[in-house]
């Protein structure tokens, strides 16, 4: 291939991300930061991916225009966490996003299952979206300023994807019959590994201490839990676990079958011609 | 939506910046107004193209087509101002008004 069609087609008209030095981090808690960072991403690309398997078969075709949006609006934070990781570490963002074996990654697993029927990935979303928003609060007053400036405009972002999803949860437990009886099924087959996005992370106090993360992982589930309780308990729906996250909650070794096969499909097209740039 | 599910059509106005004129960018159908809103914002400001979206349901709309009211059949020719000829009545008051200002100055 010739040295012109490697260049990158990417132009980036105005970067998201701040620049930082990573030097200002101590040592210890550039590890649990990087720990951090590469949960969200993955999370947010992993939902992203399954979500936009809806486009062009969603319920209508407004929804599958809106619902397409948001997945890649996810995918786009994804990139944001991603960035920020490869800065702090010295990786790069696409080998992260595409270059790891299905087993490295570390997504919850309330995002690891297939995307099911549409009650399902409007369970799934709603659930993710809700705790979601609670660790992004936990990181809006974080110390570290490339952090706490990224997640301000992802929060911006997530506003609008709760309230889609809240109306869609709404639309669904109201409905009666099979859509609130196929929303009730998705719910209760979910709610046991809502929580793992709460997973304890290595090193999570030193976040806590020097002010990156409001709190621990598990005082997040705690408050996220109560919160959905609330609005579940409103609808009729069952509730979520309160049991806390197990330390299990991210890994996928190996990874499930219906992983296995997503990343197949993410991966199929960067695997074409490795160190390529796009 | 699936069998039986309600959704009507809402009429979504745009206005590309402040100041501008909201003008009728297209329509959406949604549940209700709620999801109305969202599905205007994918349409017609996904890209930013928009600072503020009206988001109208159909029904709320009054429809006034009738012909009798819109396009009346007799003469209305004297209510349009083509029948007047301004050309040399514009030349004239421009002389005279630059003739004016020169006097003005002198």
């Amino acid at each position: 291939m010739s040295t012109e069609l490697r260049r990158p087609t990417r132009q980036v008209l105005e970067p998201d991300l701040p620049r930082f030095d990573r030097r200002d981090l101590e040592p210890n808690a550039r590890d649990a930061l990087a720990g951090l960072l590469l949960t969200m991403a993955d999370d947010e690309f992993v939902i992203g991916f399954w979500d936009s398997e809806w486009t062009g078969i969603a319920p209508m075709l407004e929804e599958d225009v809106a619902f397409s949006s948001i997945a890649q609006d996810e995918i786009g934070h994804a990139r944001l966490f991603y960035e920020m990781l490869a800065q702090l570490t010295g990786d790069g963002a696409d080998r992260l996003a595409f270059g790891r074996e299905a087993d490295e990654y570390r997504h919850a697993m309330l995002v690891d299952h297939a995307r099911s029927d549409w009650a399902f990935s409007i369970a799934r979303r709603w659930l993710y979206e809700t705790a979601d928003a609670v660790r992004l609060e936990a990181l809006k007053e974080s110390t570290f300023t490339p952090l706490r400036e990224v997640v301000a405009k992802v929060r911006r972002e997530e506003r609008y994807h709760l309230m889609h999803i809240d109306a869609w949860l709404r639309g669904l437990a109201e409905a009666g019959e099979e859509p609130r009886a196929r929303l009730v099924e998705a719910l209760s087959r979910l709610a046991p590994d809502a929580p793992s996005v709460f997973t304890p992370l290595a090193g999570e106090e030193l976040l806590v201490e020097a002010g990156i993360l409001a709190a621990p992982m598990a005082q997040l589930a705690g408050r996220w839990s109560s919160a959905a309780a609330e609005t579940l308990a409103k609808l009729r729906l069952p509730a979520p676990p309160v049991e806390p996250p197990t330390a299990e909650g991210r890994d996928h070794r190996p990874p499930s079958d219906a992983f296995a096969w997503l990343w197949g499909e993410f991966t199929s097209v960067a695997r074409l011609e490795e160190g390529v740039e796009w | 939506m699936g069998r039986g599910a309600r959704t009507d059509v809402f009429e979504i106005f745009r206005q590309e910046k402040d100041g501008d004129p909201m003008r009728h960018a297209g329509n959406v159908v949604a549940p209700d107004v709620e999801l109305a809103t969202h599905y205007a914002r994918e349409m017609y400001s996904r890209r930013n193209e928009s600072v503020r979206l009206w988001i109208v349901p159909r029904g709320q709309i009054t429809d006034l087509s009738d012909p009798d009211l819109l396009q009346p059949p007799l003469d209305r020719s004297f209510k349009k101002p083509g029948g007047y000829v301004m050309r040399d009545k514009l030349e004239v008051a421009k002389r005279r008004a630059a003739t004016e200002k020169g006097t003005d100055v002198d």
